[in-house]
């Protein structure tokens, strides 16, 4: 089998995974957020519909009159499907009756139908209650029916005798299905709380990526200078907080900061009201919050930072005791400049992961109190998928994610441009 | 790690630093077994009461733990499975084999790892509406077993990477197809490799929360995040030894994984993707 074949077939499946849950959502992002999709107008076509309720808004989008009292007073006209609903509730023989005398015959008013069938032949309707009751079988209206296409609409309107004048506005009236428009980024640019989104997803991303870095460079340095099985140790207690699922970690930090948990019943003892230390203040959600990612982010950096450290070999740093060189010295001139690429790589990859990261923020704090801690990937997320609030506006969700794909896009290809792209491309040696 | 240097002012900064790991780990452990007595911190009586979820229904209409067990076990299972089964191909053929196009495929993998799928998942929602595969156990392994795909390839292509060219040579000029030089003699050389990326994978799917949340929100597809999420919303009473109770029992093998493959994960984990 030749080889360039089996590379196909050996990178096929992987592909297609990455067409259908990379390439075609990047492109379905883009699609959505230049339609009005939510729950209501559904993610597939929709149908046409006028409803009574919607009739009082109809004349103020520009209908005439004339259509909208024309779409309310339903005429009535006999036809085969009448005569069907009218033989089973009211006999065969009055159907039948009704059928040879009158078959397509139209009526404005219901009055006139009614006088028709108090005066049929064999065997009139006495009771008024039930005149009205059949009269009703044989109303013509538009008014709640379904039409699953536009031309079946279009069809039924001119059958109504419906101005065609106003045809067009009712379809667009009628329609209950998702259509194309770049309103969502108008409101984009229009609510104040994308301005207070992009300020407070900039908060989280500098004080978590400057506690992530400092923290992790503080954890590296010191545990290096730790005999093994402390080191050990205290890698293990800052490890955890990574590979603990989420939910549980953060259920281990709301215990620590609630009005029932510990910082309230320690802090009780000197007298001090239990209240929520997680949401009592914007500094307090964004204390936590940062922390909550921080101590995740950290255990990176040390994991990171530590194995560069142990690439130093070890006779440069016993020379420079042996010069005199204080712990401090050690640290400035020779583990620094060590870490500088593992520093370098640790931020870029973080800001991109922290800029579209929502998991914590909404397992804690929910984007509270009053939206103080909501970033612009949670935003994106809560419109489009909350179930709270009823209504998913999906279109709009998705002009938020948009902004988030695009920088992602541009800053993944950034880092594609840093590694040695060149050597990590270069030939199979095995090929002739 | 040298003499002259004394350590206990580290050892006490660290512990500083450390005390509310430390402090919520031990309360974790001792509040699942043990009620606090109200407006204490002191341990109360020894009971198993908080782990009353195992046998008793907690609410009603509530899934039992046993099919969110279920469902985790079987997520987390099927997406270590099939990240390992592509990645070990796919990142064969990106490190050994004459790809047409192969800069560019290299090229979009490093891209795909960094690039934040979690940006995605309005679409990916519709997506799979679209398939039919929503609130599905399916089709959040789909998803999810897909998002780790790249993450999965670019480890598996380092490992082939270190592989020493020779053994394949000898095996092609013994006149071996490049499959089975592939399958008996270059797949052994990964195997600790290959194992590293199940564990993670492993580890990943038993922690996801997020995609299960919104792909998956039915109660017969509840995974145990989900489970544990909804059990937090839905109590008033805000009951921390119950919580404590099914987040011991939610977490017990990630942490007996870790235990066992220590040294493993320290290794590899550092090119893992969460924040």
């Amino acid at each position: 089998m030749s080889s360039r074949w089996l590379g196909v077939g050996f990178l096929a499946p992987a592909l297609v995974a990455v067409l259908f849950f990379f390439l075609l959502p990047v492109v379905m992002t883009v699609m959505f957020s230049f339609t009005n999709m939510t729950t209501a107008t559904g993610i597939t076509g929709g149908e046409y519909l006028l409803s009574k309720s919607r009739l009082r808004q109809l004349e103020a989008e520009g209908v005439s009159e004339e259509t909208v009292e024309r779409l309310e007073s339903a005429g009535y006209q006999i036809t085969e499907q009448g005569l069907a609903a009218l033989a089973e509730e009211f006999g065969e023989d009055r159907a039948d009756e009704l059928r040879e005398d009158y078959m397509g015959e139209s009526f404005t008013a219901r009055r006139d139908l009614e006088r028709v069938l108090r005066n049929l032949n064999d065997d009139p309707i006495r009771r008024t209650r039930d005149r009205k009751a059949a009269a009703d079988l044989f109303a013509v209206t538009i008014l709640d029916e379904r039409f699953p296409t536009e031309p079946a609409f279009r069809d039924a309107l001119t059958e109504s005798g419906i101005d065609p004048a106003d045809h067009d506005a009712l379809v667009k009236t009628a329609y209950t299905g998702w259509t194309w428009t770049t309103d969502n980024f108008k409101l984009l640019f229009e609510l104040p709380a994308t301005l207070r989104y992009a300020m407070n997803t900039a908060i989280y991303v500098v004080f978590t990526l400057a506690f992530n870095v400092g923290f992790g460079l503080f954890l590296a340095i010191s545990t290096f200078y730790l005999p093994q099985h402390l080191a050990n140790t205290f890698r293990t207690i800052w490890f955890l907080p990574r590979i603990l699922p989420p939910v549980m970690y953060v259920l281990m930090w709301k215990w620590f900061t609630w009005d029932t948990g510990f910082i309230s019943t320690v802090l009780s003892v000197f007298g001090v009201t239990p209240i929520n230390w997680m949401t009592e203040s914007a500094l307090n959600a964004w204390t936590v919050v940062v922390l909550i990612n921080g101590f995740v982010g950290a255990s990176l950096g040390m994991i990171l930072f530590s194995s560069a450290i142990k690439a130093i070999p070890l006779s440069m740093l016993y020379a420079s005791e042996v010069d005199g060189a204080y712990r401090w010295d050690q640290i400035r001139y020779i583990i620094l400049p060590q870490l500088r690429w593992p520093v370098l790589f640790m931020t870029s990859y973080q800001t991109l992961s922290l800029l579209t990261s929502f998991e914590y923020i909404l397992l804690s704090t929910e984007g509270g109190p009053g939206g103080s801690t909501t970033t612009w990937a949670l935003a994106a997320y809560t419109t489009a998928l909350r179930n709270y609030g009823g209504n998913l506006e999906y279109g709009f969700g998705a002009a938020y994610a948009l902004v988030l794909v695009i920088i992602g896009i541009i800053l993944s290809v950034l880092y594609l441009r840093f590694f040695n792209f060149k050597e990590l491309v270069a030939k199979p040696r095995i090929e002739q | 790690m040298t003499g002259n240097l004394r350590i206990w002012p580290i050892v006490l900064l660290l512990g500083i630093v450390s005390a509310p790991l430390i402090i919520m780990y031990v309360f974790q452990v001792i509040e699942s077994v043990a009620q606090p007595q109200p407006g204490t911190l002191m341990p109360g009586e020894i009971n198993l009461h908080n782990w009353r979820f195992l046998w008793q229904e907690l609410d009603r209409g509530r899934p039992s733990i046993w099919t969110a067990t279920f469902n985790t076990f079987i997520f987390a299972t099927t997406i270590a499975l099939a990240v390992c089964a592509l990645s070990s191909t796919a990142g064969y053929a990106l490190s050994r084999l004459n790809l047409p196009g192969r800069p560019y495929f290299l090229g979009g993998l490093i891209i795909l790892h960094a690039f934040p799928t979690i940006t995605l998942i309005i679409a990916i929602f519709i997506v799979l509406q679209y398939l039919g595969l929503f609130d599905t156990l399916l089709g959040v392994i789909l998803v999810k077993a897909a998002l780790e795909l790249p993450f999965g390839i670019w480890i598996m292509k380092g490992f082939y990477d270190t592989v020493p060219w020779e053994i394949e040579m000898a095996g092609v000029q013994d006149g071996a197809s490049r499959f089975r030089v592939w399958w008996e003699l270059v797949l052994p050389q990964v195997k600790p490799g290959l194992a590293a990326l199940g564990i993670i994978s492993f580890l990943q799917g038993w922690s996801e929360f997020v995609l299960p949340l919104v792909l998956a929100p039915g109660s017969e597809t509840q995974v145990l995040a989900t489970y544990m999420y909804s059990v937090i919303q839905d109590d008033a009473k805000l009951d921390f030894g119950l919580f404590k109770a099914i987040g011991m029992f939610y977490s017990l093998p990630v942490i007996l994984v870790y235990l066992i493959f220590q040294k493993q994960l320290m290794n590899i984990y550092g090119g893992g993707t969460k924040g």
